[in-house]
């Protein structure tokens, strides 16, 4: 089966995110999509999975033009999209799941897990894979979920399966397991389109690769032609540092010592120093852990080992009101769900933190919030009409700045940014990095976590690379460009 | 001509659409309104002069507050624990529970507790309250803690207590009727200006308190926080198991008011039956004022005002001669249409 996007547009409003993208793809070959955040992968695959109408353009397989209107047309005509986010239902059984909405049933209306097991079966034995299709779903592992879900595909006659980064939540042993069935795959003609950041995996495991970047395909070919860096720059556009920040570096006191330290899975063997007037960037791809190391050490998420030093005193956080205490200030990544509380009011939302100190037996002091406030509107520039509003009434970017203004009213002189500019503008980001950087003036050590590289290289000093749960390097100075914080992102060194 | 003004009167329309939508207090207050009307027309004119008809109208009104004055209080604390994004089942079973106590306490029978320590009259009565008001706070604590320690589902662990704190009272209770001493009842039948007001003053004195927490208070507007965004409230710095058994405690501490004024008026309690159904008459007040189950948004002065149209209704459905069996279905389709008609603001 041949498959050919020609000309792909889309827009959402006035965001255009795919200007006329080609796509090809042939039965038996594995094609690379690759492309930073927001570079239209998804947009790309949804459109081909029947998620998405496309705009303008057209699809054709094996010569013959389609159009898909809903994700059951595009998996009629054999188009399979694994979601990163997997479907399956984990308190039903492996063969219960391969026929989920299509259950085969007995004359008498009872369902036939006799039968809907043998099929499974059958599949499995196609594959070569070992295993009872009686198996509960909840205790395969991730790399068996990943499988389950490709027999799932092939059990509809899928001969093209989308998989969205597949090897995010993987462990080593468990990508290879997924690999290997993969070229088992290839070799029986199916094509597979496999989204993915690992550079190396794609070196791997691809024959070809095409490139998006900004809603346009900028490079394709063979993978046998290329090296990882070229794939990276590719991906980037460029490898100069944009609007380079030159800041006067003083050598002031440490403010954060972080030793050895390690959690259940999430992050191992982190080690650094943050110092006062010092913006230290965090950055890495999904899932390399760089959240969960901060809500950990904020007494927010998983317990730890290893040791943390606060103004060179050990400091054990449990909870987040000891955090504030000790004037380490947190902005959580998702505003909607982790920073933003609608039922309180604008200025509510920005004072939160700070009712405990404002309280006199108890009872607000609502004339020294309002103050505090209003200093912290001028100072961030936040636009908004009455401050007893509800909070949805603001723009994403004003929003943003309000959970800001949380954090400063509480004067803190650790301040974890964790992607600060989240659904905001571009003239609200640019807002927000000159607050950062006039707050690292003052003298607070600050750390943003961010995985756009751009970001980093904007407002950090230096900044460490995660790369499943370790810190993989560190890029400061000249040497913080984006083809190098990719490289180390995607796990080279 | 004409155009401008009728475009006018569409514009105050449109504001007063507006307001109804958008304020839940507002159209809870018209329903009330609609209520006190019809009721007030129930009652009827036919009476010789104004005065007379005032006094009837008036002893009626009365009857109805002191009526209500229990679950009033109770739903008080139930609005905080339903902002906060809980539930309490238990409270009808604390009262009986409570109630048991503080009349063990007070006894003047042979097996009166205080008299028997020789502690009687005024200092036994507080001592009996302070008590009372004590054991309430460690029921709420106790409900608190399995809720924020155990990691239970509110609706769970209340359930639970429900059945445990009304049995155990049975149980220990069984054959025992302490004899409430007569001054006692002075608490709620205190007369002013010959009229039993004493109930109404605890409650109203009560609401005007919560009313003040739950607007002016840290840990008010912290309830608030925690039911509308939990996880976003913690990363705020907010102990959020403290906010939540603090919501049980002071739970309990009203229905131990509750209690003291239940006992007091009447002197006696019935440990099968008494208290039985507040817990939902108490979340029906609640929902009728406005106050979203799912938590993070209501008010106290909605949860009076839904109190308040439940027992006018009551009133009402007594009044034209509703037979008593049905009376519970008027209160169901009450609180099925506000909800409805909070959704419907919700959604606009």
């Amino acid at each position: 089966m041949n498959l050919e996007m020609r000309g792909i547009c889309k827009a959402f409003d006035a965001n255009v995110v795919l200007k006329s993208v080609d796509f090809s793809l042939s039965g038996g070959e594995i094609c690379a999509l690759l492309g930073e955040n927001g570079a239209g992968k998804s947009t790309l695959m949804n459109i081909l999975g029947g998620v998405l109408p496309a705009d303008a353009g057209e699809i054709k397989i094996d010569g013959v033009p389609v159009t898909f209107h809903n994700p059951a047309e595009s998996l009629h005509a054999g188009i399979a999209f694994i979601h990163q986010e997997l479907n399956l239902i984990n308190d039903l059984a492996v063969y219960e799941n391969m026929f989920i909405g299509r259950e085969i049933k007995k004359k008498n209306g009872l369902l036939d897990a006799e039968q809907m097991c043998r099929e499974t079966q059958a599949v499995f034995d196609r594959m070569s894979l070992e295993m009872d299709p009686k198996t509960m779903v909840r205790d395969l592992d991730a790399s068996y979920k990943q499988i389950v879900e490709i027999c799932r595909a092939l059990m509809m006659n899928a001969s093209i399966i989308i998989m969205d980064e597949p090897t995010t939540s993987l462990t080593g042993p468990e990508i290879e397991r997924v690999f290997e069935m993969m070229r088992s795959l290839k070799k029986q003609g199916v094509g597979i389109v496999f989204i993915s950041h690992k550079l190396k995996e794609v070196m791997e495991i691809c024959s070809r690769y095409t490139i998006l970047r900004d809603g346009k395909m900028v490079a394709e070919g063979k993978v046998a032609d290329v090296t990882t860096d070229d794939l990276a720059r590719f991906m980037v556009g460029h490898d100069i540092r944009t609007m380079a920040l030159q800041r006067a570096r003083k050598t002031p006191h440490e403010v954060l010592k972080v030793q050895n330290l390690t959690d259940k899975g999430n992050f191992r063997d982190i080690s650094f120093t943050a110092r006062a007037g010092e913006v230290l960037g965090i950055t890495g791809l999904l899932g390399d852990g760089r959240s969960e190391l901060f809500l950990s050490m904020i007494g927010a998420g998983t317990p730890y080992t290893g040791q943390v030093y606060f103004e060179d005193k050990p400091i054990r956080v449990r909870n987040t009101t000891q955090a504030v205490n000790s004037a380490i200030g947190y902005l959580p990544r998702n505003r909607k769900e982790n920073g933003i509380i609608k039922g309180l009011n604008i200025v509510e939302n920005g004072s939160v933190v700070t009712w405990p100190k404002l309280a006199r037996f108890g009872f607000i002091d609502r004339q020294q919030q309002n103050r505090l406030f209003d200093t912290q509107v001028k100072n961030l520039h936040i636009k908004l009409e009455n401050k007893t509003d509800p909070i949805g009434s603001l723009s994403g970017g004003n929003q943003q700045k309000i959970v800001l203004a949380k954090w400063l009213s509480t004067q803190p002189r650790l301040l974890i940014l964790d992607n600060p500019t989240q659904g905001v503008d571009v003239g609200a980001k640019e807002e927000i990095y000159d607050i950062i950087l006039n707050l690292a003036d003052e003298g607070v050590a600050i750390i943003v976590l961010s995985s756009e590289a751009q970001e980093i290289i904007r407002v950090c000093d230096r900044a460490l690379v995660m790369y499943h749960g370790a810190i993989q390097g560190e890029v400061s100075g000249a040497g913080m460009t984006e083809h190098k914080i990719m490289r180390l992102a995607t796990g080279a060194s | 001509m004409k155009k401008p003004q009728f475009s006018q009167s569409q514009k105050a329309i449109t504001a007063l659409r507006k307001t109804w939508m958008t304020n839940a207090l507002f159209s809870t207050g018209i329903a009330l309104l609609v209520m006190i009307i019809l009721q007030t027309f129930a009652l009827g004119f036919e009476f010789g002069s104004f005065s007379e008809w005032f006094s009837v109208w008036l002893s009626n009104w009365i009857n109805i507050l002191r009526n209500n004055a229990g679950i009033g209080i109770i739903s008080l604390g139930m609005t905080l624990v339903i902002i906060s994004g809980g539930i309490d089942l238990a409270v009808g079973s604390t009262l009986v529970a409570i109630g048991a106590v503080l009349m063990m306490l007070i006894d003047s029978g042979p097996k009166g507790i205080l008299q028997n320590w020789g502690i009687v009259g005024f200092p036994a009565y507080l001592i009996a309250i302070v008590i009372a008001v004590i054991f309430g706070l460690i029921l709420g604590q106790l409900t608190g803690l399995l809720v924020t320690k155990g990691k239970l589902p509110p609706f769970i662990a209340t359930l639970g207590t429900m059945k445990i704190f009304r049995s155990v009272t049975q149980h220990f209770m069984q054959g025992y009727t302490p004899v409430v001493p007569k001054p006692f009842l002075n608490i709620a039948s205190l007369e002013i200006g010959g009229k039993l007001l004493m109930p109404i003053i605890y409650w109203a004195v009560l609401a005007v308190v919560f009313y003040i927490i739950s607007t002016r208070t840290a840990f008010g507007r912290q309830v608030i926080a925690v039911g509308s965004n939990e996880r976003a409230s913690k990363l705020s710095g907010i102990d959020i198991n403290k906010v939540k058994r603090r919501v049980y405690a002071i739970m309990g501490v009203l229905v131990s008011v509750a209690a003291v004024v239940q006992v007091s008026r009447i002197g006696s309690m019935d440990y099968a039956n008494a208290g039985s159904g507040y817990e939902m008459d108490a979340i029906s007040a609640v929902i009728v004022g406005g106050t979203s189950m799912a938590g993070g948004k209501g008010t106290i002065i909605g949860t009076v005002l839904g109190t308040l149209i439940i027992a006018v209704m009551n009133n009402l459905l007594n009044l034209i001669g509703v037979p008593p069996f049905l009376r519970e279905a008027f209160k169901g389709v009450i609180v099925i249409g506000a909800v409805l008609l909070q959704k419907k603001e919700s959604n606009s």
